[in-house]
């Protein structure tokens, strides 16, 4: 880990305000906690002197709420900062991902190997510990180390400058043991790095142990080896806690270290002012400042030791975040395509000799497919394995063919599992669309669903989806198309809309699906022979050697 | 001097203790777990709840190293400072006295605030986590239907929760931080204005004592800290024991896993459901309603309905994860609910949609599935089966490959199939599949039921799916209605 890399401010500018906030106060903090020490040294120095002791207490009790005051913001920006950072490269992050088009996600990536390109995982798993958890570990980095950072870069300078200016034989005694630190914490470091590197694998190894087999538990209990996991948890936990053991005493020995050198060089200062104080010729405000003021020069540079470890797992995850964010969209199959306004006129959609295989596949699905699709019904039906859902994903944009040119503006696709995350009806209808009530309500009707949503309990606000309230088979994909009807796309692509329902639904939907037809360009798969019979246009792939093509 | 040597033999003692009781309350958890598996975890995230159960029992013991040694630490330099500013002067004992009661009471209002947030922020940060789980799980969904800014919104507004409540309980810290230095002002000049003007003690002394307020505070300081991990510990204990206080979901269990690993393989297995009827709780509805089944050994069949018919319920009572509430199930004419769990669960095996692979080789993700006894040519074979065959040959260390954390990743079809590999290798005479195949688009799913169907000519497969594709295999089919 590098101790800083300017990059994460670049990557997240939002990050920028909190972090010189944080730095400012820090610095502020540090510059009070100095003028604190003369102004202990004035009170103490009066009490010794039995002077008039309000001044001093004054200037105390103004500098302790001073630093108060640092320390509540100090506390309260650190966790905006944290917040800041976490949150902004969790949504950079997601953003990113959204916009790329194939490799995202479990939905298409069945068939496709878990490793994106470069080997960057597009595992939807490992993207999602990374947006999880992996972003959340870049708080301590931010929130925590880089502003301990920003002190140890000022304070220890400003110390010892007035230092210098109080007494320049303890500031000298500071200067010239300061660079000790960092030299030694170097030093341990270079000779424990690799003793350390050997471990790292075998403690991540030993301590994911316990997390694999909780999380493996309802497979072990499934196959009867779940009690036998717990001679070899006591066994691996055990060993796990001999190897931390040795690294952390490797850590502690080398913070004692540096504390006891710190410690040295301020009792170096002491010594020698007390020295002096003995022979007289310093006087008791003098040699206290010094005394209290030395430790300031070290502390700030042994937090950023205490933080270092902290933040290993933010600067690590940073790293892979950046490289995330940085690969640039995996377009890397020989493709041709045209999305949006250019090239193509609004709700026409045109395939020139597309090919397309699945990754890992030996043979294309489909070969040299042309199709052309304007306004109105167009319908494709083919056997299964021809292609259909494969040729609406190319359409869409969530594949890109391997050669030969979609031209097609933003469509939207009612995939056979329409997407219905957990939430209220209302807002399963308007993903994706700003409808308000009252054309919810018609599209419901258009799909012959508005009496079952009527009847239910809160009626639009009911919660259904994954957990909630069930929907059968056939309701989902009248949601579904519901939802279709609504959306502000000019392509609509359907697979397979009404594969689920008894005849009398199907008809209704039909009737839906011809009269969105009368306003856009829908391209419908289908098994449907009544579907077929009001359709404008009719496509079939057929299965060849090489791969589906149309007729 | 002796600080640093001090500090560094108190930090390996702790770490040390805590390490070896982290062991302990591990295996006692782990065991608690097991009767607990898998009725008691929910059928939605199972893994996320077993991932807090392990990041909550290392925040307890953790509490232990951050908690109690800064707490004690703080209390002996308190009571030494006060007894020995006190031998020089009760007034500056006193007053020392008071800032330990003063920093301890605002330690304890730092915990009591952090508590108030904790479950507000458990609550958005759990917000947070399922919407970037549709972002990154459901991408090609959610692009189909150009709901990405809709989600990318709602995450935001998740992020904005979460934002507002990690500041209000930083306000809490801030408050805390804030008002032990104001203390620490007031009773310096509380021990100044005692020791002022009468003179009593000798110049030293009383530099001594004025001092001793901000060394003292050096020591108390660490208490604020303390006290929010005791917050933090205090939440995890709580949601920990709401996982392992529960009831488990079957009763009796006799019999040892070994015994009855080798009963189950390859036997004839005729089941008979009996006016069956099932609820997960006492408290909540039925979820399966009286049902009369009959499965001898071979039936292929596929359970569909809408969510809520008890489609999960029937499986849970077919693998006895889950007792019936009424009627029986037999084995062979013999009611599973005088058998031996052990020996009644030899006979299943379960497939989900989200089969665990485990951190350790190829190899040992299968023999696990086959009493930990399986030759290679086993494996391979039940691979094959699979139609994991072509992915097999693909890999350079073959059955040596290492899966899982830090190993080779597996896509979604790979992982179901490497769950039906299990299921054949286990050579278990019935199979239960419960959507097995929700993850995967249509073409694999199709392709993954067909390999399993062509493995499984004598073997009982039970499928839940909502699909309606890939059922065509299936010779029968049975509609479940939820319970009125």
């Amino acid at each position: 880990m590098k101790p800083f890399d300017p990059q994460v401010l670049r990557t997240v500018p939002e990050a920028r305000r909190p972090f010189v906030a944080l730095g400012a106060v820090g610095v502020a903090q540090g510059a009070a906690t100095i003028a604190t020490a003369f102004a202990l040294t004035g009170v103490v120095v009066a009490i010794a002197r039995s002077a008039p002791i309000t001044t001093p207490l004054a200037w105390l009790v103004g500098l302790f709420v001073a630093r108060a005051v640092l320390a509540a913001a100090a506390e309260y920006a650190a966790a905006h900062a944290g917040a800041t950072v976490t949150t902004a490269v969790r949504a950079r992050l997601l953003g990113a991902w959204a916009s790329e088009g194939e490799g995202a996600g479990a939905g298409v990536a069945g068939g496709a190997s878990a490793e994106g390109v470069g080997g960057i995982p597009t595992d939807p798993a490992a993207r999602l510990t990374l947006a999880t958890s992996g972003c959340a570990s870049v708080e301590p980095y931010a929130a925590r180390y880089l502003p301990a950072l920003v002190a140890a870069a000022v304070v220890p300078a400003v110390a010892v400058a007035t230092l210098a200016l109080v007494d320049w034989p303890s500031a000298l005694v500071v200067v010239l043991t300061l660079p000790l630190l960092p030299l030694f914490a170097a030093l341990i470091g270079r000779t424990t790095q690799d003793d350390t590197q050997r471990r790292w694998r075998a403690l991540a190894d030993l301590g994911g142990h316990f997390l694999d087999v909780v999380r493996g538990l309802p497979t072990l209990v499934n196959y009867g080896r779940a009690e036998r996991q717990l001679a070899s948890i006591g066994e691996v936990t055990e060993r796990h806690r001999r190897a931390t053991m040795r690294t952390l005493r490797t850590a502690f020995l080398s913070s004692a270290a540096l504390e006891l050198l710190a410690t040295i060089s301020v009792a170096i200062v002491a010594v020698l002012c007390g020295v002096r104080l003995a022979r007289g010729t310093m006087p008791l405000d003098t040699a206290m400042v010094a005394i209290l003021l030395a430790p300031e020069a070290y502390w700030p540079i042994r937090r950023v030791g205490q933080e270092f470890h902290s933040a290993a797992d933010g600067a690590e995850a940073l790293a892979a975040i950046q490289a995330e964010l940085d690969a640039p969209t995996r377009q890397s199959r020989g493709t041709q395509e045209s999305r949006g306004t250019q090239g193509a006129p609004a709700a026409t959609v045109d395939l020139t000799d597309v090919t397309y295989t699945y990754p890992g596949a030996d043979a294309p699905v489909l070969a040299g497919l042309s199709l052309h699709a304007g306004p109105g019904l167009t319908v494709v039906t083919g056997e299964s394995g021809a292609g259909k859902t494969t040729l609406l994903e190319l359409v869409c944009g969530i594949r890109r063919p391997e050669s030969g040119v979609v031209r097609a503006p933003a469509c939207h696709l009612v995939t056979q599992r329409p997407f219905l995350p957990t939430g209220s009806l209302r807002r399963l209808m308007t993903l994706g669309n700003t409808a308000g009530t009252q054309a919810i309500w018609e599209a419901l009707r258009d799909v012959g669903l508005d009496g079952v949503v009527a009847a239910l309990p809160d009626g639009l606000e009911t919660v259904v989806g994954d957990d909630g309230f069930g929907l059968s088979a056939g309701q989902r994909a009248r949601v579904g198309l519901a939802r279709a009807l609504l959306a502000p796309e000019s392509v609509i692509l359907l697979d397979e809309p009404t594969a689920h329902l008894d005849d009398e639904s199907a008809a209704i939907a039909h009737a839906a699906i011809r009269e969105l037809a009368s306003r856009k360009a829908v391209v419908a798969v289908t098994h449907r022979a009544e579907l077929v019979e009001v359709a404008d246009r009719h496509t079939h792939l057929a299965r060849t050697r090489r791969g589906a093509v149309a007729s | 001097m002796t600080r640093p040597a001090f500090r560094y033999w108190e930090r390996l003692r702790t770490h040390d203790a805590a390490l070896a009781d982290l062991a302990e309350r591990r295996i006692d958890t782990y065991a608690a777990l097991i009767p607990l598996t898998p009725a008691r975890l929910g059928r939605r995230g199972r893994a996320d709840l077993l991932t807090g159960v392990v990041d909550d029992l290392d925040d307890i013991v953790g509490a232990q190293i951050r908690v109690t040694v800064p707490g004690l630490s703080a209390l002996v330099a308190w009571g030494l400072a006060t007894a020995v500013t006190a031998g020089f002067d009760w007034r500056v004992g006193a007053w020392i006295a008071g800032l330990g009661v003063v920093v301890t009471g605002l330690a304890a209002l730092a915990e009591r605030l952090e508590s108030a947030g904790l479950a507000e922020l458990t609550h958005a940060r759990a917000d947070v986590g399922r919407i970037a789980g549709l972002l990154t799980g459901q991408a090609s969904e959610i692009a189909a239907i150009n709901a990405g800014p809709d989600l990318q919104a709602e995450l935001a507004a998740a992020q904005r929760v979460w934002v507002a409540t990690t500041l209000r309980q930083a306000r809490g810290r801030a408050l805390a931080a804030g008002t032990i230095l104001v203390s620490v002002a007031a009773t310096t000049v509380g021990v100044a204005l005692s020791l002022g003007g009468a003179a009593r003690h000798t110049a030293p002394v009383a530099a001594l004592l004025v001092l001793t307020p901000v060394a003292v505070a050096d020591a108390l300081t660490p208490l604020a800290e303390a006290a929010r991990a005791l917050a933090r510990a205090r939440g995890s204990a709580v949601r920990l024991r709401g996982v392992l206080d529960q009831t488990p979901a079957v009763a009796s269990v006799t019999g040892t896993e070994d015994m009855a690993a080798s009963e189950g393989e390859a036997r004839h297995t005729d089941i008979a459901v009996r006016a069956v009827s099932a609820r997960w709780t006492p408290e909540r509805p039925l979820a399966l309603a009286p049902l009369d089944l009959d499965l001898p050994a071979g039936t292929h069949l596929a359970v569909v309905g809408p969510n809520g018919a008890g489609k999960s319920t029937l499986l849970a009572v077919l693998a006895r994860h889950l007792d019936p509430e009424s009627g029986t199930v037999t084995i062979d004419d013999t009611p599973i609910s005088g058998m031996p769990l052990a020996s009644a669960r030899a006979r299943v095996a379960v497939v989900d949609d989200s089969p665990h692979v485990f951190g350790s080789s190829l190899r040992e993700n299968l023999k696990l599935a086959a009493g930990g006894v399986a030759s290679d040519a086993e494996i391979t074979a039940a691979l094959g089966r699979a139609g994991l065959g072509g992915w097999l040959d693909r890999l350079p260390d073959g059955l040596d490959t290492r899966l899982g954390a830090g190993g080779r990743g597996m896509s979604g079809g790979e992982q179901a199939r490497l769950g039906l590999a299990r299921a054949l290798l286990s050579e278990r005479p019935v199979v239960l599949l419960d959507e097995p195949v929700a993850h995967l688009d249509s073409v694999t799913a199709r392709e993954v039921l067909d390999d399993l169907l062509a493995a499984s000519s004598d073997r009982t497969l039970v499928m839940v799916s909502h699909r309606e594709d890939g059922r065509d295999g299936f010779a029968r089919t049975l509609h479940l209605t939820p319970p009125a």
